[in-house]
């Protein structure tokens, strides 16, 4: 687990396709605006295309919030049977979290006025989705979306 | 190096004649001779100019070439002084940033009275900023201040509901409903509604309203039921006159 997240934490940023710093809160909305495009450009329906984005505003505003800095990582695969994915990872050297499990559960939250369920909500909107910390090193999200067929 | 070697630099680097005016006072104003402030200043005009004018990195190549064509150019004094400028230049940017913010905070908003009563908020943009937060606390303001029954809330122009942004509605909803208003929130999109369904945030504290039309004939509905109410209400009491339109109408 602790390799693991020090892997992810270390993953080159030259891989993705577009690499968000959050430092702000306006980064927040670039991140998603940033995934909405890569979605649409991708041919995902417009519901998808804003699951992708709330999960990407989801996962930045966790950043915001409990890492202060990070960063958002979004890359385009390309798959033979299946549509394209879109993967997001999400990382930051934060505080990281001690239980995933417990912050996975709904209505769990450190932060008063959040609702806590925006982790355990991003899993409901993706295919994929991976938490992988460690306490004092940090935090790496990794969630995908497959584009369906119709 | 004398003058008209200078003027034909100056004709060579300024792609423009606007430009070229700008190296010329430039070149000239750096080898005339002054120093300390008074060269700083006669830089100044020229290289701000300069400035708006290029590209950083083109400028930057000029300015290598003029350093390397000129030798008793003041190049320990112009470092600074670039620097200086650039700063300026962002920061009278920045400012203008935060103009533009303010008057979206200001434009972005409007709280409109639509039926006696009844106030309509139409919301537009991101929910998660200190936008939103000031936008909120006008709305509270408004409701109090003209007695709203209900408020209408219709979030078309909102582009994603996350969880902070339904929180903070959520948190808005609760905050109208302790003033005694009645909410409906309208404009949920397909695509949104489904989203906010995954994520679990629950909109079923406010009534919800397919369209605007929609939201409006509900906020209507809901007043007549209050009106009649208030009438049951008198009429239990007693009252001489119970019927339609009765002097007790509007108690």
């Amino acid at each position: 687990m602790a390799r693991k997240a020090k892997e992810l934490l270390d993953i080159p940023a030259d891989d993705f396709e577009m690499v968000v710093r959050i430092v702000r809160e306006e980064d927040i909305a670039v991140a998603r605006q940033m995934a909405k495009q890569l979605a649409q450009g991708l041919g995902f329906s417009l519901a998808d295309v804003t699951k992708v984005a709330t999960a990407v505003s989801e996962l930045a505003r966790n950043i915001y919030r409990y890492a202060q800095t990070g960063k958002i990582m979004i890359r385009k695969r390309l798959e033979e049977n299946g549509g394209p994915t879109i993967q997001v990872v999400a990382v930051d050297r934060g505080p990281g979290i001690e239980d995933v499990d417990l912050v996975l559960t709904r209505g769990y939250t450190t932060y008063e006025r959040s609702l806590g369920i925006g982790l355990s909500g991003i899993r409901r909107l993706m295919d994929f989705f991976e938490v992988v910390s460690e306490v004092g090193t940090g935090t790496a999200v990794v969630v995908e979306k497959r584009r369906r067929k119709f | 190096m004398d003058k008209s070697r200078l003027e034909m630099l100056a004709e060579e680097l300024g792609a423009s004649e606007q430009e070229g005016k700008l190296w010329r006072k430039l070149l000239l104003g750096a080898v005339s001779g002054t120093t300390g402030n008074n060269l700083r200043e006669t830089l100044r005009e020229p290289l701000l100019g300069l400035l708006e004018e290029l590209e950083p990195t083109a400028l930057g190549a000029k300015l290598k070439l003029v350093i390397e064509r000129v030798p008793t150019f003041p190049t320990a004094e112009l470092f600074p002084l670039v620097l200086e400028l650039c700063g300026e230049l962002r920061h009278d940017r920045e400012q203008a940033v935060r103009k533009l913010e303010d008057m979206l905070s200001e434009l972005a908003t409007p709280i409109i009275r639509i039926w006696t009563e009844v106030l309509l908020v139409p919301l537009i943009g991101s929910l998660d900023t200190d936008r939103a937060q000031a936008m909120a606390e006008r709305l509270l303001e408004r409701t109090s201040t003209t007695r709203a029954r209900v408020v209408v809330v219709d979030v078309t122009g909102v582009p994603t509901i996350d969880t902070a942004a339904g929180g903070f509605l959520i948190e808005m909803f609760s905050a109208v409903k302790l003033l005694g208003a009645e909410v409906i929130l309208t404009g949920l999109k397909p695509e949104i509604a489904h989203t906010l369904v995954k994520l679990g945030v629950d909109f079923r504290m406010v009534a919800i309203a397919r369209d605007l039309e929609d939201a409006l004939r509900q906020a209507i509905a809901m007043l007549e039921e209050e009106k009649r109410q208030r009438r049951q209400i008198a009429w239990g009491r007693g009252s001489n006159f119970p019927g339609e339109g009765g002097e007790h109408g509007d108690i």
